[in-house]
């Protein structure tokens, strides 16, 4: 089998897709997709967070193999998303004004 | 310190601000706007940029500021001292600098007439100088602006002679933010948004807490209320021409699953740094930046005018470096969630400007609570206007204000 993230987190396979490494196409994907593709991710993520927070924790951010910086990559999608579920229970910001307009000038991305 | 609940609290120390309305001509006249250009805008002293921009001998910023309508040139010389200049060449004005940063070798080169200056601004090179009349290199540098710098935040003053140095400029903050750890601190990410809306517009929706509850519905309990659901401020502080309000730690926050897990992950973003006055401080400092510190984090806006009706808002946020992943993800978890309540703020912005454009309305109303934004419209009429602003010598009476509208 392909895997993509380390051992022991085969159960997140299905949303590696999620594993963007910038923030502005994060924030794209939370956007183009709708709560019943971005629940079950949150829902997969949520009770494994914290073992994939203790296991990223063994690398430095400047170095860590292929397979954890994806699994980075999905923390941070969760991250994002979390938005939409905890606040907003939709994909954008109700209300807010076109999110295209706060365009990224700089960022450090890990 | 606690929050005090009382209403009309903040008044009773500031009585010289007054209680009437404010005046919304100054977001929507063209001739004002010419007169914010040239007394506040070029005279007072602006941040442009940090120390780490520059990091090295030979390191330039080009900041192309409407506003002042000049292009600036910020370069760290060999001596390591930032130094700013009007961005163009002495022999007849060609634009120096194309690019928006870099490092600079060797020299700045004209593509005009390859006139060359060094680092330090000295003209180093002009071709055919034989064929000029009496030219003294020396005397002939890049045009300098006065530059210094603050706690690491760079700040320039185009008025050829300021009239106070950028310490006496920022009075008391000094002392108050002194040693706040700004070192330690490392750009997460900077959003640049481009507005159809006054400069000042954008600045009065960040300065007061009152809209908490009600524009950002979903995080409405940010903030300590009274009894009847309204947001109060711990403190306001003026220090001169500019303002400082803090918010209370809200200890009934309820937190959701994702984000009490992020908070758990960020021991130091939750450290309340022994300066702040506050859980939450938002310092103006006069005229167009702004910092907020939250808690381990701080965040800057430069609101840049572009037109009476039109701004550039630079939204930077700051988080301790780090090289540990889990703080790496509640770092990105705060800045979700500050990016997105911007974006509700934002979706006012260019509605109010449009309303204000109508002329309908020519006051704005203000409660105790909006303090900050009546301190700020009073900076603002007090540099284009001058001591005598008609309205603030009458704004504590009503029918004066009638009979001076006549």
């Amino acid at each position: 089998m392909n895997t993509q993230l380390p051992q022991g987190f085969s159960d997140l396979e299905q949303f590696v897709e999620w594993a963007l490494p910038s923030s502005t196409e994060r924030n794209r994907k939370r956007r183009a997709s709708s709560m019943d593709e971005i629940n079950p991710f949150y829902d997969a993520m949520l009770p494994r967070l914290e073992q994939i927070l203790a296991y990223l924790d063994q690398f430095s951010l400047r170095e860590m193999p292929q397979d954890a910086r994806r699994l980075l990559y999905l923390s941070l999608s969760l991250a994002e998303v979390t938005i939409a579920v905890e606040l907003f229970h939709e994909p954008k910001v109700t209300g807010g004004c076109d999110p295209e307009r706060f365009v990224v000038a700089r960022e450090i991305n890990p | 310190m606690k929050t005090i609940m009382a209403n009309r609290r903040w008044i009773k120390n500031h009585p010289d601000l007054g209680t009437g309305p404010v005046p919304t001509e100054t977001c929507t006249s063209s001739e004002l706007f010419e007169l914010e250009r040239e007394r506040i805008f070029r005279r007072t002293w602006l941040n442009v940029g940090r120390e780490e921009d520059l990091p090295e001998p030979g390191s330039y910023v080009v900041r192309d500021l409407a506003i002042a309508n000049t292009s600036v040139l910020l370069v760290r010389g060999k001596d390591r001292r930032i130094r700013a200049f009007h961005n163009l060449c002495v022999h007849r004005g060609n634009r120096l600098v194309d690019n928006d940063k870099g490092v600079c070798k060797g020299r700045f080169v004209c593509r005009f007439h390859s006139w060359a200056y060094d680092t330090s601004g000295q003209l180093t090179w002009v071709s055919d100088e034989a064929n000029f009349y009496d030219i003294d290199k020396s005397s002939l540098g890049l045009k300098p602006i006065a530059a210094d710098i603050w706690e690491g935040f760079i700040f320039i003053n185009l008025s050829p002679n300021p009239s106070e140095t950028l310490t006496e400029y920022l009075a008391g903050m000094v002392q108050q933010i002194h040693g706040y750890p700004f070192g330690e601190q490392r750009l997460l990410c900077r959003y640049r948004v481009e507005e159809k809306a006054n400069w000042k517009v954008i600045l009065d929706a960040q300065n007061e807490v009152y809209h908490l509850p009600f524009l950002h519905i979903t995080y409405p309990d940010f903030c300590p209320m009274n009894e009847q659901n309204f947001s109060r401020i711990q403190n306001f502080t003026r220090f001169g021409r500019h303002t400082a309000y803090s918010v209370e730690l809200n200890t009934d926050h309820k937190m959701k699953p994702v984000e009490s897990i992020a908070v758990n992950a960020n021991p130091r973003g939750g450290q309340v740094h022994p300066t702040m006055i506050g859980w939450f401080d938002f310092y103006t400092v006069f005229p167009n930046f702004c910092m907020l510190f939250l808690a381990g984090t701080y965040v800057t806006y430069n609101i840049w005018p572009v037109a009476v009706d039109r701004s550039v808002w630079e939204v930077s946020m700051y988080h301790p470096a780090t090289e540990k992943p889990s703080e790496r993800f509640a770092q990105e978890y705060t800045r979700c969630l500050l990016r997105d309540l911007l974006q509700e703020d934002a979706s006012n912005h260019e509605a109010i400007q449009a309303s204000l454009l109508s002329g309908a309305l020519t006051h704005f109303q203000l409660q105790d609570e909006e303090i900050q934004i009546r301190h700020f419209h009073k900076e603002v009429r007090r540099h284009i206007f001058g001591e005598e602003d008609r309205v603030s010598v009458v704004s504590n009476n009503r029918e004066a204000l009638q009979v001076g509208a006549k």
